[in-house]
C-alpha cells in the first residue's frame, strides 16, 4: 500500500514551515519566560512592598487573561499605543506566551525559594555573600531542583499554548494544517477539490501529542524523584 | 498622540455596552454548561479511574492523556471543521457552533478534572471505606457517602482552577466565530477602532471574573475544610 499523492507535499510544508515555526516560539519563549519568571520570583521574596505589589499584580493579570486575550492585545493595541510596538504575528505571539509563562514561573520560583531553609540565608551571609551573591550561589541553585519539573510543565504548556499564534495569522503548525486542509479543498490548478481536514487535523494532534505525552510523563517522574 | 485625545472609555461603554454584555452573557453560559458537564465527567471518570474500574478505568486513562497532550485549539479545529468530513465508515457530523462551543470546553476541563478528583478520591484513607463497608454500606453507597464528600473536597481547589480555566478557554470561541465575550470585543473594535477603550473593557472583564472566582476558592476552601483541617 502506498501513500495518496496528496500527502507528500503536504506533510514536508508542514514540519519545514509549519513546525519549524512551532519551535520557534516555543524555544524562545520558554527561555525568556525562565529568565524573566526566576528574577521576579526571586524579586518576590524581599519584604518590600512596592515591588511586592508590582511584581503580584504582574502575575496575577498575565495569569488571569485567557492567553489568546493577551495576544490580540499586543497584537492590536501595541501598534495603537505606539509605532514601533507594531509587532509581526511570531513577535506578537513569542511575547504574549511569555508574559503567561513567566507568570507562571515567578509563581514558581517565590515557592521554590521560600522552601529553602533560613539557615542557608544564615549561612551564606555569615560566609559573607550580600543579597545577589547569596542568591545567584546558594539559594538559587537549590531552589532550582525543585523547579525543573514545573518548567517542564510549563514547556508542555507553551509548546500547547503556541497554537494561539495561529489565530493572530503566524504559521505554525496549525497554521500550516489550515492552509493544507483550504488548498486540498480549493479547485484546480492548486487543489483538487478535495477534502482532507479529519487526516491533517489529526496528525497535528499525533505530532503534539507525540512532543507533549513523553514531557508530561518526564515532568511526573522529576516530580516524584526530585520534589518528594 | 491621537489615544491620549481621544481616549474616552464613558462613552464607549455607553455606546456599546448592549453587544459586549450579551457577549459576556453567552460566555457565562457556555462555561456554566461546560463546567457542571466537566464536573459530572469528572467525578464519574475520576471515581472510576481512583477504583480502577475495569475497561472505564483504562478509557478515562486514554480520554485523558489524549485531551491533556494536544492543543485545546486543534480540538476545537478538530471537532468543528475536521468531523463533517465522511472517511470509511464515517458519515460525517456537523455539529452546529454552539454545540461545538460548549462541547469542546467540556470535554477539555471533563479531562483536567477527572485527574482531579481521582487524586482526591486517593487521597482519601483506605480505613475510611473500611469503615463504611463494615457499617454494611454497599459498595456504591460507601462511595457516596464517604469517598465523595471526603474526597470531593479535596478534588476541590484543583477542580474550581480547573473551572476558571474552563472561563478562560471560551475566548478561544473567538475561532469557530461563537459570539461570546472575545468574539463580540473584536467585532465592536472593527466597528469603532477605539482599540484601546476596547481592550480595557475585555482585560477588566476577565479580570473581574477570573480574580474574584480566586477569592470565591479560598472562602469556599476554608468553609469545605475537613473539620480536622480548619
Amino acid at each position: 500500500m502506498s501513500f495518496p499523492d496528496w500527502i507528500e507535499p503536504v506533510a514536508r510544508y508542514m514540519f519545514q514551515e509549519g513546525l519549524k515555526g512551532t519551535l520557534r516560539i516555543a524555544v524562545i519563549s520558554v527561555v525568556a519566560s525562565t529568565v524573566i519568571g526566576v528574577v521576579l520570583g526571586t524579586l518576590l521574596t524581599i519584604r518590600f512592598w512596592p515591588t511586592r505589589t508590582l511584581i503580584r499584580f504582574y502575575i496575577e493579570v498575565w495569569r488571569g487573561l485567557p492567553i489568546i486575550v493577551t495576544l490580540f492585545m499586543i497584537f492590536f493595541l501595541g501598534p495603537v499605543i505606539a509605532g514601533r510596538f507594531e509587532f509581526d504575528p511570531f513577535t506578537a505571539a513569542t511575547i504574549g506566551l511569555t508574559l503567561w509563562g513567566s507568570a507562571q514561573v515567578a509563581e514558581a520560583t517565590r515557592g521554590a525559594v521560600q522552601s529553602i531553609p533560613r539557615e542557608q540565608h544564615e549561612a551564606a551571609s555569615a560566609l559573607g555573600f550580600g543579597w545577589v551573591g547569596r542568591h545567584v550561589y546558594v539559594i538559587l541553585p537549590q531552589a532550582l531542583r525543585r523547579l525543573i519539573p514545573p518548567l517542564v510543565s510549563l514547556l508542555v504548556g507553551i509548546i500547547l499554548n503556541s497554537t494561539l499564534a495561529q489565530v493572530i495569522g503566524a504559521n505554525e503548525l496549525l497554521e500550516s494544517a489550515e492552509r493544507s486542509v483550504e488548498r486540498l479543498a480549493a479547485p484546480p490548478p492548486s487543489g483538487s477539490f478535495e477534502i482532507h481536514a479529519i487526516e491533517i487535523y489529526g496528525a497535528v494532534m499525533v505530532v503534539f501529542f507525540l512532543i507533549c505525552f513523553p514531557l508530561t510523563r518526564l515532568a511526573a517522574y522529576l516530580e516524584r524523584k526530585l520534589v518528594a | 498622540m491621537i489615544l491620549a485625545v481621544t481616549y474616552d472609555l464613558w462613552s464607549f461603554v455607553s455606546e456599546n455596552w448592549e453587544p459586549l454584555l450579551r457577549g459576556l452573557g453567552r460566555t457565562l453560559y457556555v462555561s456554566g454548561i461546560a463546567i457542571v458537564g466537566a464536573f459530572v465527567i469528572g467525578a464519574v471518570l475520576g471515581a472510576a479511574r481512583a477504583h480502577r474500574v475495569p475497561v472505564v478505568s483504562q478509557f478515562a486513562a486514554i480520554y485523558v492523556e489524549l485531551v491533556r497532550n494536544t492543543p485545546i485549539l486543534v480540538q476545537i479545529f478538530f471537532l468543528y471543521f475536521a468531523l463533517p468530513q465522511p472517511i470509511g465508515p464515517w458519515p460525517g457530523v456537523r455539529f452546529d457552533v454552539f454545540t461545538v462551543a460548549w462541547l469542546s470546553v467540556m470535554i477539555w476541563g471533563g479531562a483536567f478534572n477527572t485527574e482531579n478528583f481521582r487524586a482526591g478520591f486517593e487521597a482519601v484513607p483506605y480505613r475510611f471505606r473500611e469503615a463504611g463497608l463494615a457499617l454494611g454500606f454497599s459498595k456504591l453507597a460507601t462511595f457516596l457517602n464517604v469517598t465523595l464528600p471526603i474526597g470531593g473536597r479535596i478534588a476541590l481547589p484543583s477542580s474550581i482552577n480547573t473551572y476558571i480555566a474552563v472561563l478562560k478557554n471560551t475566548a478561544l470561541l473567538y475561532v469557530i466565530s461563537y459570539e461570546e465575550l472575545t468574539t463580540v470585543a473584536l467585532q465592536v473594535n472593527a466597528l469603532t477602532l477605539e482599540t484601546a477603550e476596547t481592550f480595557t473593557v475585555l482585560a477588566v472583564v476577565y479580570l473581574a471574573l477570573v480574580w474574584s472566582l480566586s477569592i470565591a476558592i479560598r472562602q469556599l476552601e476554608s468553609r469545605l475544610a475537613l473539620p480536622e483541617e480548619r
